[in-house]
């Protein structure tokens, strides 16, 4: 693509200016997660209890001890799972890939429930580790089959793997449901992806993992957009591919670790995001994978709500409504995409 | 094609030499071969369970006799729907697999793979959800409309001006079927508790809660559906070769595809209605039938359903023989099985260049 000096320069001046009009989006969807729920909090009451906390108001603890750390996570997890889909897409230079279809998901939350089950491994430091494990073990597994198969890692085979991948780790994770059905129960809605009632001490080991992985990946932006165009490409322009991997793989798998231990497996969130974000930034990296963050987050923040109030008083998984709004937009990338 | 001299033949001749079959005999012993497994293992899955019963007392309680209370309530009522349900079930799918392979001629498809089983899935909870006083019967009624809706969505989308690819085929069955189970997930959470719980085990592909009215539903649509599927494998023989020349071998290929579609999406939604889906039997009988034996499209059928058959009636008794008493449901383990299977026919299809 070729583009003139003054129109790119306008399209920069965009670019620099969308961000911090997103960023106040995700504020304002911020104040509408925290003030949907069982009782509605006005506006004015949000402002003062995060400005001026009173011990003895209602609705400032509420916010404080339930709303806040919900959004918090939901900020987090919609952010990284979001540049972690972007960054797979510019290495598998696949349009489908994302941390749930290629089956790092699948490999996460069956690590979890493994050792959280089998091995009684509930404290806070373990569950993003073993997590971390289970989705490096996927996503090698995902690599070494679509290499296996001839023809490489196309759309197709990585899909394919994927999907097989989590049907697999699916029907083991139900096996050890079925021999444990008491230890697992509370794991249950957990496993749908859900952001109620999650354990808010796993904050403190998991968000600092993520924030980490989210900054490695904005500085490891630029080159992405090298390997984007091609391995060769890359290695012309002076990166180092193998080493960029490697430390891409690292990003990706800290990243869906982390937000499957905050939020369980969130579908399609790494699929919608980067593709939506793209409409606006092009194929810049330095520009998809700050402005995935944002958006995402804003993402999750709104979906959030929306899964709070859809079926009241009943709320229904996060992770379900990620998957009814990604899945058509999932069909419709095939439909356009692939002959 | 193979010619006489390449196999050997078995020629039978009925009516005096008016109608004569022309059978490789390698299939011909396959086959045999796997109805005695059948038999074999429907025998010991009678013998199995919490009660052990010897293989007389089996017997004598299936001629009749009364060996004890006991021995005829769990044989009668439990075991021996149990294990037809189990035989049929697996035959439905196997066949739904071949023809859905035949008419997409995709080695891939698999009724559970392309989304069709989902759909009967859906179809089925929202039934028990929404209308919970709704009869049994409607269920494979309400499964068939279910998964032919899929059926017919993932048609529409995948058509082209260039007309049908395997490839778009296979992805948009995955997005698909992600999509319906997003759906069912809804229901569910909207659903009440008790219902939720009957389904969430008949969702895991479960024979656990198989009785007689189930074996007697199965039966009658295999009777009614098995006959049509036979006398479109004709034209099936030409439809492998690809659809022009099928067409210019004289083929209604229209009727054929559209004939071919519906008794696949039968198979497989009246399975799905009585024991929910059960993944990957569609896709391994069919290609280990052809495997074991090539024949002609007639004897592939009955060596796919009576592989189809011995897979789930095994996938049924392992799983609640393992780790008894814990049942695990026979869905579960033809999943572990499929995929492994799933992954080598991948890679052979993509090195012949078929994807």
């Amino acid at each position: 693509m070729t583009s003139s000096p003054p129109q790119s320069s306008v399209a920069q001046t965009g670019r620099w200016l969308g961000l911090p009009l997103a960023m106040g989006l995700v504020g304002a969807a911020l104040c509408l997660n925290i003030a949907i729920g069982a009782k509605l909090v006005p506006l004015d009451v949000i402002l003062t209890a995060l400005t001026a906390r009173d011990p003895a108001n209602f609705s400032h603890t509420i916010i404080w001890d339930l709303r806040l750390p919900r959004a918090l996570i939901a900020i987090l997890v919609g952010a990284s799972l979001s540049v972690a889909g972007a960054l797979m897409q510019g290495v598998t230079r696949n349009p489908l890939a994302e941390p749930s279809i290629l089956g790092l998901m699948a490999g996460a939350s069956f690590a979890v429930v493994i050792g959280l089950g089998l091995l009684g491994l509930a404290d806070n430091a373990s569950i993003p580790l073993m997590a971390a494990g289970g989705a490096l073990g996927a996503a090698g597994l995902v690599y070494l089959i679509s290499r296996w198969v001839p023809g490489g890692a196309t759309p197709l085979t990585l899909t394919l793997s994927g999907a097989v991948v989590t049907a697999f780790l699916g029907a083991l994770t139900s096996v050890a449901f079925l021999l444990r059905e008491n230890a697992f129960d509370s794991y249950r809605v957990w496993l749908s992806g859900s952001l109620a009632g999650r354990d808010m001490s796993l904050l403190l080991t998991a968000g600092p993992l993520l924030v980490i992985a989210l900054v490695l990946s904005i500085g490891l932006a630029r080159q992405i957009t090298a390997l984007a165009m091609g391995e060769a490409v890359a290695q012309a322009l002076g990166v180092r591919t193998f080493w960029l991997k490697a430390q891409l793989l690292v990003c990706v798998v800290a990243l869906t670790a982390g937000s499957v231990a905050l939020a369980g497996p969130l579908g399609f969130v790494g699929l919608v995001i980067p593709h939506a974000v793209r409409l606006f930034t092009g194929a810049d990296y330095r520009w998809i994978v700050p402005y995935a963050a944002v958006v995402g987050a804003g993402y999750l923040l709104l979906v959030d709500a929306t899964a709070r109030v859809l079926f009241r008083p009943a709320e229904i998984s996060t992770g379900i409504v990620t998957a009814l709004i990604g899945a058509p937009i999932f069909i419709y990338l095939i439909w356009r995409r692939v002959r | 094609m193979p010619m006489a001299g390449s196999a050997r033949w078995f020629v039978l001749r009925l009516f005096g030499e008016r109608l004569a079959l022309r059978l490789p005999v390698p299939a011909l012993v396959w086959l045999t071969a796997s109805l005695v497994l059948l038999g074999a293992v429907l025998a010991y899955s009678l013998t199995t369970g919490s009660q052990p019963t010897s293989l007389e007392e089996v017997w004598r309680t299936l001629t009749g006799e009364t060996v004890s209370r006991a021995i005829d309530n769990v044989i009668w009522e439990f075991r021996f729907p149990r294990a037809l349900a189990a035989a049929l079930v697996g035959a439905m799918f196997a066949l739904s697999g071949a023809a859905l392979q035949n008419v997409t001629r995709n080695g891939l498809a698999d009724p559970s793979l392309v989304g069709v089983s989902q759909g009967a899935g859906l179809a089925v909870v929202a039934l028990t959800v929404l209308w919970p006083a709704s009869l049994a019967e409607l269920r494979p009624f309400v499964a068939f409309a279910g998964s032919m809706l899929v059926a017919l969505l993932i048609q529409g989308l995948t058509w082209t001006a260039r007309g049908a690819s395997s490839v778009r085929f296979i992805l948009m069955g995955v997005g698909v079927a992600a999509l319906i189970s997003a759906g069912t997930s809804v229901l569910m959470t909207y659903g009440e508790i008790e219902k939720v719980l009957s389904v969430l085990t008949w969702l895991n592909g479960s024979i656990n809660a198989a009785n007689w009215d189930d074996v007697y539903m199965l039966a009658g649509w295999s009777a009614v559906l098995l006959p049509m599927l036979l006398l479109l494998s004709r034209a099936t023989a030409a439809l492998r070769m690809g659809e022009a020349t099928a067409a210019a071998l004289g083929a209604p290929v229209r009727w054929v595809r559209y004939g071919l579609i519906t008794t696949a999406v039968g198979f497989a939604a009246i399975g799905t209605a009585v024991v929910g889906p059960l993944g990957f039997v569609g896709l391994i009988a069919p290609h280990a039938a052809r495997r074991l034996a090539p024949s002609g499209v007639g004897l592939h059928l009955l060596l796919t359903a009576t592989l189809g058959a011995v897979l789930v009636s095994l996938a049924d008794l392992v799983g609640r023989s393992l780790l008894a008493p814990v049942q695990i449901p026979a869905g579960l383990l033809t999943d572990l099985i499929g995929v492994p299977i799933f992954l080598i026919l991948l890679r052979r299809a993509a090195r012949g260049n078929a994807l």
